[in-house]
């Protein structure tokens, strides 16, 4: 049961990777991208790293660690990307 | 000794027992003693009551992030704007911070500049049809800087 | 198991593919910063894939150190282009 729940979870993560990182391709502005960008990266991650934590629930520290870690660095580098692009200059 | 503070040794024991998992009395101590040695910056204290909203939001804000990617997968947001937004009175820098990475954290909005006098620029993204973004952005900008000076 | 490592191989070639042809400095950031986190992720998964924890331990001081360098990169890139 738990190892359907986990499959579940890495796989819905995988998902999330796809759908945010495919319009990186198209020529979207940054911001734009920006925002898909933390769909995939941020939230598909950390459902990734869920489902190992399932999986292996004996490492719950380290993976705990990752999650958080993971979660506030992102982020940060997203709103210091959007604010160093947007006054850089260039938008597009 | 300030709310800023203790959360910051709380942080660090936290990446401490993280990291070893190893919950022995010389480990404890040993963590403890580097988290108080480590140098710390001071800063102006916030409310205690503050503090606490904003955890409870942070607890509010990751299964609404998830919600929200969603629906950005679902229905298509292709519209762009920029918005505006006013900071609550009387916040530190570090309420201000975790203020920032609230909004930046749910995907459908990010902050672009924290205007010293009081203004958050919010980029978002809305449903509907993708139409002449550029001018649109340009006319939003122009609003939003006359809407500063007044 | 193998079929999902398979997939993150395929996900991690797209932010490859438009850090090379695109020329804009900002889209390279991104894919950049997209192809840090898939990186380390994709080493937490094979550790829990072979049973070794030291690999998922340098990935975990990987991801908590962070994007720290890409950071002071994309101020730097912001500072040349005012000049």
């Amino acid at each position: 049961m738990i190892e359907i729940l986990s499959y579940i979870c890495i796989v819905i993560g995988i998902i999330f990777w796809f759908w945010g990182t495919l319009p990186l391709i198209g020529n979207r502005s940054v911001l734009f991208k920006l925002h898909s960008l933390s769909v995939a990266d941020t939230l598909g991650s950390m459902s990734i790293i869920i489902g190992l934590l399932l999986k292996i629930p004996s490492e719950w520290s380290l993976l705990l660690l990752a999650i958080i870690s993971l979660a506030i660095w992102n982020t940060v580098l997203g709103y210091v990307l959007a604010y160093c692009s947007s006054s850089g200059g260039n938008n597009d | 000794m300030d709310t800023i503070a203790y959360f910051n040794i709380i942080l660090r024991l936290a990446i401490w027992f993280l990291l070893t998992a190893d919950f022995s009395l010389a480990n404890i101590i040993i963590g403890v003693s580097i988290a108080f040695l480590l140098p710390r910056s001071y800063t102006s204290p916030g409310k205690l009551k503050d503090w606490l909203r904003v955890l409870w939001e942070i607890v509010i804000a990751i299964p609404q992030a998830y919600i929200e990617a969603i629906q950005i997968m679902l229905l298509p947001h292709n519209q762009e704007e920029i918005v505006l937004e006013r900071v609550k009175p009387q916040r530190t820098p570090g309420l201000i911070f975790l203020d920032i990475f609230l909004i930046t954290f749910t995907p459908k909005t990010i902050v672009l500049k924290y205007h010293e006098r009081g203004w958050y620029e919010v980029h978002r993204v809305r449903r509907g049809k993708r139409h002449n973004k550029d001018i649109e952005r340009s006319s939003l900008m122009e609003k939003s800087n006359e809407e500063m000076t007044q | 198991m193998d079929s999902i490592l398979i997939a993150m191989i395929l996900a991690l070639l797209i932010p490859i593919y438009e850090a090379w042809q695109d020329d804009n400095i900002w889209q390279k950031m991104l894919a950049f910063a997209s192809i840090a986190t898939k990186t380390s992720i994709m080493m937490l998964f094979i550790s829990v894939l072979r049973h070794d924890w030291s690999i998922g331990v340098v990935a975990i001081i990987i991801l908590s150190v962070g994007n720290a360098g890409l950071m002071l990169l994309a101020h730097l890139i912001k500072r040349m282009n005012q000049v």
